[in-house]
């Protein structure tokens, strides 16, 4: 039972991160995971400093404020001309140094690292169970992952050609009368409840891994975004599921194997893909020079 | 539609894969009955390995103790493998320090309590013995180990929740709980001694995490750190510079490194006051956080203590 709350946990991140991914990729913007996962301090720090306790709930709240705080700031710092690079970076270093200085500020003397406060570990979900009216009704993980996944599905479902076009031509959006930042905004809000939510249950690594790798791989192997999705979600819950193995065979970290098999994924896809692929390319250019 | 369809396919292909990948891990499972080894042991599952320590000696031939942190392990940054779920799962007592000294795993071993059980160790602890953190809060310093007086209440808890657990050896579990409490009370005068061949003025324990604030407070060494307590906040500029004038200032002989902390930091304040001319020895490597290796006198708390107390001794004196 242990072993299967995992799994399942690991293939709904998987699968969130990946779906979400894709979109992340096409608009540049994919180590906004990343982002999230630093610029989330100083709400960890005010959450604290309000509350005086490092109470999961308080830290939870304060991530989640701060992580639409981040998106939203870099959104903007966007849409007014700067690179999506530039963007991330500069809002997510600003944000976590200010989560540095109110610290040494404010909390010198207590233990108030993402690590320790927010950032959570896959190996416990079992344990860590949400109890209604008495009854054990499952990871607490599992619950808050699957109805993040739900709300995904829900709206992508609904949205999908909007989604698609801002992604690939904001300007032909536009013009067709899409309420392109409106979009925009959803899409990264998405993001942002994703990671925290994702943060407080398994982690940072294995979401930050996952909203970048799987998308990526389905990228190399096609050019249609529907295609890039399913593959995408495949590519994350193959992880998952033979990451999990991996850790059991070799007692080791679980998110550390999960990511580690979607880099060897990765890895396949960069040499073998048909169209992108670095063998396939090799041989066109054999080809080429023999005729 | 087309896309869909390709979705939906990726996921049923996948169906087999997760059944056949449960079915294997549940397999794998528990080999033996829950909470007791294939020879009748209770199985006692620790944190750190100072708790270990106390439940190997009080527990004796009747238990069988895990420790989930090994050798040179930050507690602060403990990181759980795929084994330490079924070090968990197959335990009948799970022991830890509490006050945060795990960080978020205290959370998931709160829930554990559910169903079987988990003690925090210095629950016993009377709070007033307990050095507070940041004001206005309600958190502790969890370092109490190095305060031994302080320590035995742990060795106490130990020894009643073993008692309580598996009552057909409360005997034996009362002799050897008394027995280790002696030695602790031992050890304590011995630190106590130690630290009394240190000129007064010099005795000043300059470390690089504030890991030692019990320690100074229980044998009267003035304890100055160039860390706050979490291994992983930052420490200012001005922290270092200050650190180096109160070690020129003051004459003190010697800093110390720690075992789960790379002495990176402590060798630049070294360097910082030899070039103002005041030489400053680096007086050796403290166990803070984790013990040494097992197998080695400082494998075990009490030749952790002492390899402290006799370090500090040695170097400052």
């Amino acid at each position: 039972m242990m072993d299967f709350w995992i799994i399942l946990t690991a293939v709904l991140v998987a699968s969130a991160c990946s779906i979400l991914g894709c979109f992340l990729i096409l608009r540049r913007m994919a180590l906004v995971g990343d982002a999230i996962s630093h610029a989330v301090l100083p709400g960890i720090a005010i959450a604290f400093l309000m509350s005086g306790t490092r109470d999961s709930m308080w830290m939870l709240l304060g991530a989640t404020a701060f992580g639409l705080l981040t998106v939203f700031l870099i959104q903007t710092l966007q849409t007014s001309g700067l690179q999506s690079d530039a963007s991330i970076g500069i809002v997510f270093t600003a944000l976590f140094a200010v989560g540095v200085l109110l610290i040494s500020l404010n909390a010198q003397h207590i233990d108030l690292d993402l690590d320790c406060v927010l950032f959570g570990e896959i190996a416990y979900v079992p344990w860590d169970t949400w109890t209604l009216g008495g009854a054990d009704m499952g990871p607490r993980a599992v619950w808050m992952l699957g109805i993040t996944l739900t709300v995904i599905l829900l709206l992508m479902g609904l949205f999908y050609k909007q989604f698609k076009i801002c992604a690939f031509d904001p300007a032909m959006a536009a013009a067709c009368g899409i309420p392109v930042l409106l979009f925009h905004y959803l899409l990264m809000g998405m993001v942002s409840m994703t990671a925290v939510s994702s943060f407080e249950s398994v982690g940072a690594i294995l979401v930050v891994g996952m909203l970048i790798i799987p998308a990526a791989t389905a990228y190399l192997l096609t050019n249609r975004l529907g295609v890039m999705i399913g593959l995408s979600v495949a590519a994350g819950i193959v992880s998952a599921i033979s990451g999990y193995l991996i850790s059991y065979l070799l007692d080791a970290s679980i998110a550390g194997c999960i990511v580690s098999v979607a880099g060897i994924l990765f890895i396949l896809a960069l040499l073998l893909s048909p169209s992108h692929g670095l063998i396939a390319k090799f041989a066109r250019r054999r080809e080429a020079q023999a005729a | 539609m087309e896309a869909r369809k390709t979705k939906i396919g990726a996921w049923t292909a996948l169906l087999p894969l997760l059944l056949l990948a449960a079915v294997l891990a549940g397999c794998s499972g528990s080999g033996s009955a829950q909470g007791v080894s294939e020879d009748g042991k209770l199985l006692v599952t620790a944190t750190t390995g100072m708790i270990a320590d106390a439940a190997k000696e009080i527990g004796g031939e009747h238990v069988e103790v895990t420790t989930l942190m090994g050798p040179g392990v930050d507690p602060h940054l403990f990181k759980a493998s795929q084994g330490d779920i079924r070090k968990l799962d197959r335990a009948a007592v799970i022991f830890y320090g509490g006050l945060h000294l795990e960080g978020n795993m205290e959370r998931v071993l709160e829930k554990i309590a559910a169903q079987k059980t988990v003690v925090a160790v210095t629950d016993g602890m009377p709070r007033e013995r307990l050095i507070a953190g940041a004001e206005e809060s309600e958190e502790f310093d969890p370092h109490v180990w190095f305060d031994v007086d302080l320590w035995k209440s742990a060795a106490e808890t130990v020894t009643d929740t073993l008692i309580q657990k598996d009552p057909s050896n409360a005997e034996a579990y009362r002799e050897q709980g008394e027995r280790y409490l002696n030695e602790l009370g031992q050890l304590d005068a011995y630190v106590r001694e130690r630290m009394l061949e240190i000129p007064e003025k010099g005795r000043v324990l300059v470390t690089a995490h504030d890991a030692f604030g019990y320690f100074g407070r229980a044998y009267g060494v003035e304890v100055v750190g160039l860390q706050g307590i979490s291994t992983a906040a930052e420490f200012g500029a001005r922290d270092v510079s200050a650190l180096r004038d109160y070690l020129v200032e003051r004459n003190i002989k010697a800093v110390f490194v720690e075992s789960s902390l790379p002495a990176r930091s402590m060798e630049a304040i070294v360097a910082g006051a030899a070039r103002q001319g005041h030489e400053v020895k680096i007086g050796g490597e403290l166990f803070s956080d984790a013990m040494g290796e097992p197998g080695t006198p400082e494998g075990t708390y009490i030749g952790m203590i002492r390899h402290n107390a006799d370090t500090i001794a040695e170097a400052l004196k």
